[in-house]
């Protein structure tokens, strides 16, 4: 991973650099310098959509002219220029959460169609209407910006507090749920996300960020005749851009940015530079290629680029940090505790109240039943396992609890009715899970994904970490502090900043756990957590189990196929067949009936004392 | 008002050849494709070079430079398909949107490159030859592109229902991994895709360039868009769905067009395509697979 130091001192060499400039150029040049950091910023915006939501957005070129129309228009007409800037930017978001609106419906690529049948529209507006040009008026720049070079810095100051503000986004709320949108978007919701509010959100983030780039360039320009920069070529230059500089790299969309729209103009007002030719004329052509190279092979564009290069010239074995040896006295006893491996007696069931009861709980999808009227319940401070062949509906009913499945029924938990409420609310609630096939962000930290599980507790609006308000940042120094917690619990204190996807697997799984557990639940649904796992990694996993349960008073409902564990680790057991209840009791009493066997391992492969926990575990 | 609808009629049979042509690599490979109008554009563009300017001293006739940009969209489509389509085989569904914008945008820069932001002259391959049918007039262009999108139409719903390559398409269409397993050679059903959308967009590019009265880089894209705004409204994996489709885009086209503006016509395509994502998002005719 890229080591944040490293970062910093690169953005702060960029930052010097860009002061510095306009000392090198003259008045026109920093101009040309100006307009492609109009056009970057535009850029930056796109990215929040592509890079960290994965929606592609065909119409920013558009959206880049909402900007500057709407600055052109109030400023022309004597508003000042921050009313100018606001409105523009307002109106971008608001016009760019419009055209996001499809994606409330579907996730498919056909949300990108919106995008261009909005560019379609949009760039006949100007041409058809000609009084959205203000034509004839222009924006007179404020005092402190007549120069060139004060509008350069001016341009410079925004870009700055854009990347400032984005980078804020990135570690709150807002900017880890766009993240799970991207990534796991079926599965968001077990993290308390309302995916719809977040992609729009991030609709009008991105619109925003265009909006403030159109305004910047109307300020410059000061009255628009040439409607070239808005046409679909520009908002497909756009997207080159974006995918060219790399997605989520700032300073690699500015270079590209720079590459397209800046460079070519720089080498000379003509573009004709010795042995080069026109450079303005063969560049684009040239940029499209590398595009079309640069998708089929290199993903990741430049940003990637310079990531792997990073990754390359840190020798191997400084990749994953050595495990620290416990220091903390208390975290050995808890761990001496957890690696103990004192089996409890089977016995008979606690008669504790019930956390959770599924009554005639039923998921049909189409014609199949998943799930057919299933009862059962999950008692406090239980351990229960949930057992049953592929198919059975472990998984289902899960989903089921978790709001992802079409369900029928009720689901009581702590006596009230779960699916009564939506999905993303049922984490506040307690209830947390992890998924048979990882339910996290492989590109992110082990930290951030910690900090994503625990998404519903950040209960400050999205737009308030954007901007550092409504108590977002004790909140999120708060969260934090619980996530460094839930990775000590763990010992995963040492992999806190590695990428989640360079981690093995199994150490992957871990995480998976300790993300939901530090999330605060009562509940823990856990599926499969040991599939992958060695034998002793799995063994190792049944004692977290009951350290889970013991010391931090969790109850847990596991699916497993791993008998064994079953057998050591659980106090219940239920087993499905085709989504019916088909036995329940201890694991001893479940894992003996014929009927059980027969539907697990088969007709008569296993003698049922072959099952005996003590005997396998030995 | 009948010759306004004639002329729309004209306009949406040349976008639903686009359409089926991104209707047959989006069933057949699963990828949305937005290169579709620049692979016809820039072989018709080489075709009408060869007219004005001859090549190798030889200076074919409109008709024959129409037949080349036919052809050379068919190559072109090949060539994506093999040489940048390809290597993206199981990489997410963005990955190769993205990259056919790509080649959308380094077909239409190359254009701009290689002949200039003017407008190309587009004479029709058919002449200019009108006839008039029941009061309205209809050049020899419109007839053709009646009778190429309803042959098309027409070709391609036997080609795929009556022969078992056709079968291949659909069983590739529906699990491509499992139609391998059961023996289909699925990436001549990619080549057949992106081949035959290659020949239709050819034909689109042709036809549809006279009616617009010149040839310009990325205006087959921006009829593209519109070809494909038809395509989700009729629904994106279905033939006829994505063909009626596009005939309403290109009749609104012509109708609201000459009777308001052009800003009208599109602002009404784009409410259309939003309504039909939030209401229906698998369009009219179209699979739910369509929509998701």
């Amino acid at each position: 991973m890229q080591r944040p130091e490293s970062r910093h001192a690169g953005a702060g060499v960029l930052l010097v650099g860009a002061l510095l400039a306009p000392l090198a150029l003259n008045l026109p040049q920093t101009s040309i310098i100006v307009t492609a950091l109009c056009f970057g910023l535009v850029a930056l915006g796109l990215d929040v959509l592509i890079g960290s939501t994965g929606q592609l957005s065909m119409a920013h070129g558009a959206l880049y002219g909402v900007g500057v129309f709407t600055a052109l228009g109030l400023g022309s007409r004597g508003a000042p220029w921050p009313m100018a800037f606001a409105a523009a930017i307002v109106l971008s978001a608001v016009v760019a959460v419009i055209v996001g609106l499809p994606s409330l419906r579907i996730r498919g690529l056909q949300v990108a169609i919106a995008s261009l049948a909005f560019q379609l529209f949009a760039q006949q507006l100007p041409n058809t209407y000609s009084q959205v040009k203000s034509a004839g008026r222009t924006f007179e720049r404020p005092g402190f910006l007549v120069d060139e070079t004060h509008l350069y810095y001016f341009g410079v100051a925004c870009t700055v507090l854009v990347l400032v503000l984005l980078n804020r986004l990135r570690s709150t709320r807002g900017g880890r749920s766009l993240l799970a949108v991207r990534d796991v978007e079926a599965r968001a919701a077990a993290f308390g996300i309302d995916t719809g509010r977040t992609k729009l959100f991030a609709y009008g983030v991105s619109g925003a960020v265009a909006g403030l780039g159109g305004a910047l360039f109307a300020l410059q320009q000061a009255s628009v005749s040439d409607l070239q920069p808005f046409i679909l070529r520009e908002s497909l230059l756009l997207v080159a851009v974006v995918v060219i500089g790399g997605a989520r790299s700032a300073v690699g969309i500015l270079f590209a940015a720079f590459l397209l729209k800046g460079l070519p103009g720089l080498l000379g007002t003509d573009g004709n530079v010795a042995f080069l030719g026109d450079v303005s004329q063969w560049l684009p052509p040239a940029l499209a290629l590398l595009l079309v190279v640069s998708v089929v092979l290199q993903p990741a564009g430049i940003g990637g680029v310079l990531r792997d290069l990073n990754i390359r010239l840190t020798p191997k074995g400084e990749r994953l940090p050595p495990r620290p040896q416990p220091t903390d006295a208390a975290l050995a006893t808890a761990r001496a505790r957890m690696l103990r491996d004192v089996p409890r007696p089977l016995k008979e069931r606690l008669p504790v109240p019930a956390l959770l009861v599924a009554d005639q709980v039923s998921v049909r999808y189409g014609g199949v039943t998943a799930l057919d009227a299933l009862n059962l319940e999950i008692r406090r401070s239980e351990i229960v396992g949930l057992i049953g062949a592929n198919g059975a509906g472990k998984s289902t009913f899960f989903n089921a609890v978790s709001g992802l499945a079409p369900t029928t029924g009720v689901i009581r938990y702590r006596d009230r009715d779960l699916l009564l409420s939506p999905p993303s609310s049922r984490s506040a609630r307690g209830l947390a899970r992890t998924f048979q096939e990882m339910g996290l962000v492989r590109s992110e930290t082990v930290r951030e994904n910690i900090l994503l599980a625990q998404t519903w507790m950040a209960d400050y609006p999205m737009a308030a970490g954007l901007l550092a308000l409504g108590g977002s940042v004790g909140t999120e120094r708060e969260l934090r502090r619980r996530a460094d917690q839930a990775l000590e619990l763990f010992g995963l204190q040492h992999l806190a900043g590695e990428r989640l996807g360079d981690l093995p697997y199994g150490t992957m799984r871990i995480v998976e756990i300790a993300s939901a557990v530090a999330s605060g639940p009562d509940l823990l649904l856990l599926d499969e957590a040991s599939a992958g796992l060695t034998p002793d990694e799995a063994h190792a996993l049944g004692d977290r189990f009951k350290a889970l349960r013991d010391e931090l008073g969790l109850t847990l409902v596991v699916i497993e196929h791993h008998v064994p564990l079953i057998a050591a680790t659980c106090d219940y057991c239920y087993c499905l067949e085709s989504g019916a209840l088909i036995a329940e009791g201890t694991p001893a009493e479940v894992t003996a009936q014929p009927r059980v066997i027969e539907s697990f391992l088969g007709r008569g492969t296993l003698q049922p004392e072959t099952l005996r926990p003590e005997e396998v575990l030995a | 008002m009948l010759g306004e609808i004639v002329v729309g009629l004209a306009i949406g049979s040349a976008y639903s050849l686009l359409a089926v042509a991104v209707v047959l690599v989006y069933s057949g490979t699963g990828v949305l494709s937005l290169a579709m109008g620049e692979i016809g554009a820039f072989s018709l563009y080489a075709g009408l070079y060869a007219h004005d300017h001859g090549i190798f001293g030889w200076q074919p006739g409109v008709f024959v430079a129409g037949l080349l940009a036919v052809a050379g969209g068919g190559v072109l489509g090949l060539v994506v398909e093999r040489f940048v389509m390809r290597p993206l085989v199981g990489r997410p569904a963005l990955d190769g949107l993205v990259a056919t914008l790509a080649v959308a945008l380094f077909l239409a820069l190359t254009e701009l490159y290689l002949y200039g932001l003017d407008p190309f002259a587009a004479p029709s391959p058919v002449g200019a030859g009108t006839i008039e049918v029941g009061g309205a007039v209809l050049t020899a262009t419109e007839l053709v592109l009646f009778g190429l999108a309803a042959a098309v139409a027409l070709g391609l719903y036997l080609f795929l229902t009556r022969t078992k390559f056709g079968l291949a398409t659909r069983a590739t269409t529906s699990d491509p991994v499992v139609a391998r397993l059961l023996g289909v050679k699925v990436n001549r059903v990619y080549v057949f895709a992106w081949g035959v959308g290659g020949l239709l967009s050819g034909a689109a590019a042709a036809l549809l360039a006279p009616i617009n009265g010149s040839l310009t880089p990325f205006s087959l894209t921006t009829a593209l868009l519109s070809a494909l705004a038809g395509a989700v409204i009729g629904g994106l994996d279905s033939l006829g769905g994505a063909i009626l489709g596009s005939m309403l885009v290109g009749v609104v086209t012509g109708v609201v067009g000459s009777r308001f503006d052009p800003a009208m016509s599109a602002g009404v395509v784009f409410v259309a395509v939003l309504a039909t994502l939030m209401i229906r998002p698998r369009g009219l005719f179209g699979s739910p697979r369509a929509a998701t």
